[in-house]
């Protein structure tokens, strides 16, 4: 009964966890394709310049080059990178 | 005719013909999902920015923009009128925000500008960007209301900015009030 009762808890710990993540990342949906390349184009032509500017600008670069690559997984984290950095 | 001058013409017709070529086959894409190159955005963004700094130059601002009934009755306006493009404090990006290219500036952050060049961008609109003129439907004061909320803007937290927006004036009464007002000094100037 006790087993049981652990396996449960860990489950819907689990379960939690993974939906944590999930609605975590809700608000950064990162693609890495030709749309999502330009609308960061043009989120980050529309900043201000600072640090924030040159972090997204840099961050774009480097998902352009992972995207030459064929190396989607870290083109979208550095997509993912210069969104948050366009939002500061 | 010296050469240099035949050459310079010939220069001249040549840059002229190819840009004519350029505009009439279609080649620049004006879709609004693929950013302007570098230098064309620059150059667009410089003649916007000299434009509204060379027309708002006479225009004084009243000296009552920090007023708190002024950033109260701009604060219900902003987020019936403004809201959607240029998003508040503690707001998500909305699917317009996301669209409109070039992208609408969002107010949270301070700004370079003038109170005059943004009261003559409310008032006027900026072309090809999506920005409407309000000056067509909205009176002066109305607009300075506006911008005295906009200058508020950037120093207010997500519940402030709430909390104002809930106890401002609604926009449709501000409106009827303006309309009124209109109405009263038309029937006086016509007495």
């Amino acid at each position: 009964m006790r087993n049981i009762s652990l396996r449960l808890l860990l489950v819907a710990s689990l379960v939690a966890l993974s939906l944590t993540l999930a609605l975590g990342h809700e608000g950064h949906h990162a693609e890495c394709n030709e749309t999502a390349v330009n609308a960061l184009k043009a989120d980050i032509q529309a900043m201000g310049e600072g640090e924030a500017k040159a972090t997204a600008t840099k961050e774009l670069d480097e998902a352009q080059r992972m995207m030459a690559k064929n190396d989607m997984e870290g083109c979208k984290s550095h997509i993912h990178s210069a969104m948050e950095a366009t939002e500061k | 005719m010296s050469a240099g001058r035949r050459w310079g013409l010939l220069a001249g017709a040549l840059l002229v013909l190819a840009a004519t070529m350029v505009i009439y086959a279609g080649l620049y894409n004006i879709a609004a999902d693929v950013p302007h190159t570098p230098p064309v955005y620059w150059l667009l963004e410089t003649i916007r920015d000299r434009s509204v700094a060379a027309r708002s130059r006479d225009i004084a601002a009243p000296e009552d923009l920090d007023d708190a009934n002024r950033i109260s009755k701009g604060a219900g306006q902003y987020a019936e009128m403004c809201s959607g493009c240029h998003l508040a404090p503690g707001m998500k990006r909305t699917e317009i925000s996301r669209g409109l290219y070039p992208r609408a500036p969002e107010l949270r952050h301070k700004t370079d500008l003038t109170p005059a060049e943004q009261f003559w961008i409310v008032k006027h609109g900026v072309k090809m960007t999506g920005m409407p003129a309000w000056g067509i439907t909205h009176d002066d004061d109305l607009l300075w209301d506006v911008v005295a909320f906009v200058r508020k803007l950037p120093e207010l937290t997500p519940e402030q900015y709430d909390s104002l927006v809930k106890n401002a004036p609604k926009h449709e009464e501000l409106m009827q009030e303006m309309e009124m007002g209109s109405a009263h000094e038309h029937s006086a100037e016509h007495q």
